[in-house]
């Protein structure tokens, strides 16, 4: 009980913590107590301290709490050190969000919420993205290391077309639905990245950084997070639903066979959409996303499933997150090609994204959610492996979606194109000295 | 401001570094992996040296040729040297082998023998002489520029080669970065675009690919976001234009990665690099959409910051090879008036002129430049450039076509035709309606209905 009421002191002078330490509990996602106020008025007990560990363990996430224990002992036994205070807030910073309590029976398996199929795949024979992109000619990912980096890839022709097409595609369907498209920034300070929820440092960072201390973005949420940061908006803006085509940048490798080729690169393009709500809307709002993710899929005509992600898929960020997987019948596999998430204010309280509530004026965190609506490569694999044919000479052809054809100047097919050299290099060219 | 800036460039590209990623001598191949060897033409280089000299001069370079013939001159010599020594121990090892399948006395042999091994530690000895002078050499040489154009103009002199429309005398504009509604500028590394201007950004970029793709036969191509070191040497481009990119394990430390975006000139090489063609698929016409990140090249439209002197963009990059001279020529004309088409369709006050000479790359022998008047800054700014390389960066980078045993080093045409910020934040200040402005190339479906979208919904139940 002594380190409980020391916490209370800690929180009474340290406001940052305890915004911190009410997103991980589930208190803060309790909308009926969040509109009487009592946010602000949170105290900590053992219950919650139990909880956290709790709801750590089961996202298994790293288990900081002991640490956050020992450092307030610590702080009790030598009160105001800054560093120890300092210290405190940076783990504080790194806890889980809280988890939707309809996940906690999950037993850490994604639960499969519906399977759409609209095409009959084989289930052997089918050829993988890599292999036909190849026999097309509209691919070169080999030798490449030593002049444009490890895992880079060169989509040519038809592929190529195809990219900005879905990209088209995506922001007609958003356009339609009221997202309000933004352009971002690639490159980012460190600041705005940590406050997503990435770390900048460590061995096992996925985040680039530049020769000036930037970093590039790994998704545009996070640029988007930084736009909206400090910004105090009127109720009446929200739901406000925006979305973004940017270059994301991951320095995450795999050397798993199953994620080959361009399936994990470091460098893809993307189509995201982000919302900025009020606690209350932030629920009905992750079901858009979905069911939006669910028609341009649909529309596409690749076989896919919906995913509710368990705990420990979560990340850091999120307190409810929908994966869409699609059937790449090359690979024998379902691949994750998109998702979207509800962080409620777990970005918000870190970034200070508030608004203005009308019936009172009180000024409160929002909620945030992002999702895909297409992020390049992984989609390619599914389309071109879906919709892959051999014609009678045995040559290879890929059928184009229809939704997407007005976008390729009215082709439907794609087909081998001579008019790329086929990769045939020469190791050197010897020099005359005279 | 200006001069000092060109200054500080032609510095930092002049201060050569100590080894080179695009050059290693043997010495240092142990520690550094050779990733490229280019091909040296020093016959063609220095065949024209009055042309050559007026070249470094006309682009300011601060390179002393008479200097750097003296260098070649002596590793020429050094070079002749160890190639006589090579002939002679292999002339050796002939006459020991025919002697001693001849059964020729054993003392004669052993006399050869002796000598083939004092013939090995002499080459030896000077191939460890060698090394210093060809790096010494060999990096001045790859500091030469390529030789200029006839059409490039002399330093401070642009050309103009088109001109539509004129800059209006109005004296009331509003510069692009009080549209609050359309641009949320931070600094030139970090800004953001709104509503018509975002949809702009993608639209026109998509739209003049497309264009090009359909009108001028490009293929189009989607490219890497790094370009190693080698290459930016291999094309001359001062190492502090772009950003360079930390790596963690990474295995060789001279070839670092730096953030050109895949709609840069450079990002294309990777995919040209030791390739050889057949000439069949000449002219190569490539066109890719992507970003850039050059942040040098918009300074010029400082001291104050906007959306002219940003690091990030859109861009649509082109690269064409071509056999011969002539051809690529023809190619530039071609591009060029594409290009013209696109911009005139905009109805803006533009301009084509070729760049003077002390403005060019050391690769480029001459450089057209697309530029829009930009109401606040009192100017033109170039909102794409295509440039003349020759065979120059083709030589370097070994891209080449054969026929039978001769390999023909193919010449280059490339450069963005578009930056989308730049034209963006022009058009906004000309108080174009993004929204309506045409965009040679747009393909456009028509949005669905109410109607339609509920019968798609209604469909979809049954999926």
């Amino acid at each position: 009980m002594k380190l409980l009421a020391n916490v209370r002191r800690l929180l009474k002078h340290q406001p940052m913590m305890e915004r911190l330490m009410t997103t991980t509990t589930s208190q803060a996602h309790d909308t009926t107590t969040t509109t009487r106020g009592s946010v602000g008025k949170a105290a900590l007990t053992s219950e919650q301290l139990n909880e956290l560990e709790h709801n750590i363990e089961l996202r298994h996430h790293r288990n900081n709490v002991p640490l956050i224990r020992q450092l307030i002992e610590k702080l009790q036994e030598g009160a105001n050190n800054v560093e120890l205070l300092s210290q405190l807030e940076d783990e504080l910073q790194q806890l889980p969000n809280a988890t939707n309590p309809r996940l906690l029976s999950y037993n850490n398996e994604p639960r499969e919420l519906a399977n759409y199929k609209h095409r009959t795949l084989p289930e052997q024979g089918a050829k993988e993205f890599s292999e036909l992109a190849r026999a097309l000619n509209l691919f070169r990912m080999d030798h490449l290391g030593n002049f444009t980096g490890h895992k880079s890839y060169y989509l040519t022709g038809q592929l190529a077309m195809l990219e900005q097409a879905i990209i088209q595609y995506a922001l007609q369907t958003l356009r339609s639905q009221g997202f309000k498209l933004m352009s971002v920034p690639d490159i980012l300070p460190r600041e705005v990245i940590e406050a997503c929820g990435m770390r900048t440092e460590g061995e096992r960072t996925q985040v680039y950084k530049l020769d000036t201390g930037s970093c590039l973005s790994g998704t545009s949420e996070m640029a988007l997070a930084g736009y909206f940061a400090n910004q105090v908006l009127e109720e009446q803006q929200l739901p406000l639903k925006g979305a973004a085509v940017s270059r994301c940048y991951r320095a995450e490798t795999s050397g798993l066979q199953e994620e080959k080729g361009i399936y994990r690169v470091h460098q893809f393009t993307k189509v995201e959409m982000f919302s900025i709500t009020t606690p209350e809307q932030s629920e009905a709002t992750l079901e858009q996303f979905k069911d939006t993710e669910i028609a341009l899929f649909k529309r596409l005509g690749i076989n896919f499933r919906l995913l509710d992600m368990p705990p420990c898929e979560l990340g850091a960020p999120a307190y409810q997150k929908y994966d869409i997987e699609a059937w790449m019948p090359g690979r024998q596999m379902w691949g994750e090609i998109s998702s979207c998430s509800n962080c409620t204010d777990y970005q918000a309280k870190r970034l200070n994204v508030k608004y203005k509530r009308a019936s009172d004026g009180r000024v409160l965190h929002a909620h945030t959610l992002n999702g895909t609506a297409t992020a390049i490569p992984r989609l390619l694999i599914a389309l071109i492996e879906s919709y892959q044919s051999v014609g009678s000479a045995g040559n290879a052809s890929i059928a184009i979606p229809e939704v997407l054809v007005p976008f390729m100047n009215g082709q439907r097919t794609i087909t081998r194109n001579k008019r790329i050299p086929e990769t045939k290099l020469v190791k050197f060219i010897k020099s005359t000295t005279s | 401001m200006l001069g000092l800036r060109r200054l500080a460039k032609t510095c930092l590209s002049s201060n050569k570094r100590h080894i080179s990623a695009l050059y290693i001598t043997g010495d240092k191949a142990n520690e550094n992996y050779v990733t490229l060897q280019p091909y040296l033409d020093f016959a063609g280089t220095f065949r024209d040296r009055p042309a050559l000299e007026q070249g470094i001069a006309s682009r300011g370079l601060g390179i002393e040729l008479e200097k750097v013939l003296a260098k070649f001159a002596k590793y020429q010599t050094h070079h002749e040297q160890l190639q006589r020594l090579d002939e002679e121990r292999e002339a050796i090892s002939k006459e020991l082998k025919t002697l001693s399948k001849s059964g020729a006395a054993a003392e004669q042999l052993e006399s050869l023998r002796e000598r083939g091994k004092a013939l090995r530690n002499d080459v030896k000895a000077l191939k460890q002489q060698l090394y210093p002078i060809e790096d010494d050499f060999i990096h001045d040489f790859l500091h030469l520029p390529n030789a200029l154009h006839p059409h490039c103009p002399a330093a401070k002199q642009q050309k103009l080669i088109y001109r539509h429309g004129l800059p209006t005398s109005k004296p009331h504009f509003i510069s692009h970065l009080e549209h609050k509604d359309l641009v949320h500028f931070i600094d030139n590394q970090r800004y953001y675009l709104m509503e018509q201007a975002a949809h702009f950004d993608v639209n026109a970029m998509q739209a003049l690919a497309s264009y090009l793709v359909s009108k001028g036969d490009f293929v189009q191509t989607s490219n890497p976001d790094f370009v190693r070191c080698v290459l930016l040497e291999a094309n001359a481009t001062p190492m502090g234009d772009y950003h360079q990119v930390k790596e963690e394990h990474l295995q060789n430390k001279l070839n670092v990665a730096y953030l050109t975006g895949g709609g840069a000139f450079e990002s294309f090489l990777g995919a040209m690099t030791k390739l050889c063609i057949y000439p069949s698929v000449l002219p190569l016409r490539y066109v890719a959409c992507g970003r850039s990140y050059n942040r040098e090249e918009g300074l010029i439209y400082g001291p104050d910051s906007s959306l002219y002197t940003v690091t990030q963009t859109n861009a649509v990059q082109s690269f064409v090879a071509t056999l011969t001279a002539e051809e690529a020529d023809a190619q530039m004309e071609q591009l060029l008036n594409l290009a013209i088409n696109f911009y005139k369709a905009l109805d803006v006050p533009f301009q084509l002129v070729y760049a003077p000479a002390d403005s060019l790359t050391p690769a480029e022998s001459l450089r057209a430049s697309l530029e829009v008047y930009a109401p606040s800054l009192k100017r033109y700014v170039c909102v794409g450039r295509i440039s003349n390389y020759g065979d120059f960066v083709s030589k370097r980078i070994l891209f080449s076509s054969r026929r039978e045993k001769h390999y023909d080093f193919l010449h280059l045409i490339g450069g963005p035709v578009l930056y989308t910020t730049r034209l963006l934040a022009a058009l906004i200040e000309l108080g174009i309606d993004l929204d309506k402005c045409k965009l040679l190339g747009r393909p456009n479906p028509q949005p669905m209905t109410q109607l339609e979208q509920d019968l798609q919904e209604f469909k979809d139940l049954f999926k």
